[in-house]
């Protein structure tokens, strides 16, 4: 089949249009499954993520649908996408949130993960309290069961 | 088939959180399949110090055997306050039973050994660094009951060959081995006793690094001899011996990787110090020991 030059438009929460080439949408596994399946859609709705959002999940994709296509020179594309994922997964934590949802849900692999890696690295050296604090988590620990991680932690020196 | 179909959301939790998000985001209500895969990449040290004390959601999730089917442990000196043997111990049992991975370095004990063999009959990559207070009886007593391992590390450990000849008669299917040292360029001192027992014992083998090896031009060509599916081979600072010639064209016609004795290590994980030192110092035996045998 040659649909390579097929277009196809994912309409995001607030209704906005964003076409992209199929190999592009492609890059959305739920997007291909579901062309897999037989649905011939033009227009695909994407119920669940917003404009801005979604501006930048194509994003994502279409650089990394733009460098597969490169050949040869293998080893200076991917250096190229590791610096291009490296910006662009630097962004505030809400955004940082959101996108991990939207790469979730829309099964975009290669962005969910450096997504997760990305939360993962910033917490690393984190203390409970920081974490709490820049993630906004409440402390939901009852002061009982507090004492029960307390005493499981029988690791900890006790100063 | 319609011309438009929807992408309905799975959950409407998901949109729920999302339109939340963008507010004031929430991590305590992040589906928990995502906290799970954020906190796995996170050392065991990590986990059960911080990530496990946020809240009762994170808790939640650490304690799930699936968060324990690989443990990473590196003392990195900077968890003074905790004791990492029992903290290794506890993972281990949160792991029930399903442990595939362990990374130890800096740390552990034969009881340690004992504790995880005894427990993690599935361990498929065993890889301790640095461990050295592990002896050839602790380390042979555990490896016996892991007949499933495949991928092995013992790097700057105090293990004789008589370890690597019980691993040959134990695990089967092994297929890497990575066995690293501190180079030695001066005084010249030949040891083929690891070489050979690798190649009387390891047949299988993929993958073999044997960075700072002493072995020399003998040994190798063992190796190349008896090690038929031999793929990957790393023999960077291991000055005794000389690629050239025959061996050379065996090499690379054998092998599809390798590390040539003199090749950049720069991607190497471990510090890459070259000991060199002049024959006639004394004390060279002393370092040597230390950090080689026992």
């Amino acid at each position: 089949m040659s649909e390579s030059n097929k277009k196809i438009s994912l309409i995001s929460s607030e209704g906005e249009a964003f076409e992209v080439s199929e190999a592009v949408a492609r890059e959305f596994e739920i997007v291909a499954h579901m062309l897999e399946d037989g649905c011939s859609g033009s227009s695909i709705p994407i119920t669940t993520v917003d404009s801005n959002i979604l501006g930048k999940v194509i994003e994502y994709c279409t650089k990394h649908v733009e460098v597969g296509n490169v050949e040869g020179n293998s080893e200076k594309a991917e250096k190229d996408l590791e610096e291009f994922d490296k910006r662009f997964i630097a962004v505030e934590m809400n955004t940082l949130f959101s996108l991990i949802l939207a790469a979730n849900y829309l099964n975009v692999k290669g962005l969910l993960n450096i997504g997760c890696q990305k939360v993962a690295d910033t917490i690393k050296d984190m203390k409970p309290e920081e974490v709490r604090s820049i993630f906004n988590i409440e402390n939901d620990y009852t002061p009982a069961e507090e004492e029960v991680v307390r005493k499981e932690n029988e690791w900890a020196f006790q100063p | 088939m319609a011309s438009s179909s929807s992408l309905v959301p799975s959950s409407s939790d998901l949109t729920h959180v999302m339109k939340r998000g963008r507010r004031c985001i929430n991590w305590s209500e992040f589906p928990s399949e995502l906290t799970s895969s954020i906190l796995q990449r996170l050392g065991a040290i990590e986990i059960l110090g911080n990530a496990q004390k946020v809240c009762t959601s994170w808790r939640r999730v650490c304690k799930d055997p699936s968060m324990w089917r690989k443990i990473v442990m590196h003392d990195l000196g900077e968890s003074m306050e905790f004791d990492l043997e029992i903290m290794c111990r506890h993972a281990v049992d949160l792991s029930q039973g399903g442990l595939i991975q362990i990374d130890i370095r800096h740390f552990g004990t034969d009881y340690l050994l004992k504790y995880i063999s005894d427990r993690s009959g599935n361990l498929r990559s065993l890889k301790l660094a640095k461990c050295y207070s592990v002896t050839d009886h602790g380390f042979e007593r555990a490896v016996v009951k892991l007949p499933l391992l495949e991928d092995l590390e013992v790097s700057y450990c105090l293990l004789s060959e008589e370890s690597l000849k019980v691993v040959g008669q134990s695990c089967h299917n092994l297929k890497t081995l990575k066995l690293n040292r501190r180079g030695l360029r001066r005084p010249r001192f030949e040891n083929d006793d690891e070489a050979l027992a690798i190649a009387e014992t390891l047949h299988g083998l993929r993958h073999l690094q044997l960075f700072g090896n002493s072995l020399s031009n003998t040994s190798l060509s063992s190796i190349l001899d008896n090690c038929p599916y031999l793929e990957h081979l790393d023999l960077r600072q291991c000055f005794n011996v000389s690629i050239v010639g025959d061996l050379e064209k065996r090499c690379s016609e054998r092998i599809k990787f390798v590390r040539y004795p003199s090749d950049s290590t720069h991607d190497y994980p471990f510090d890459a110090t070259v000991f060199h030192m002049d024959s006639d110092e004394e004390d060279y035996f002393d370092c040597y020991d230390f950090d080689n045998y026992d």
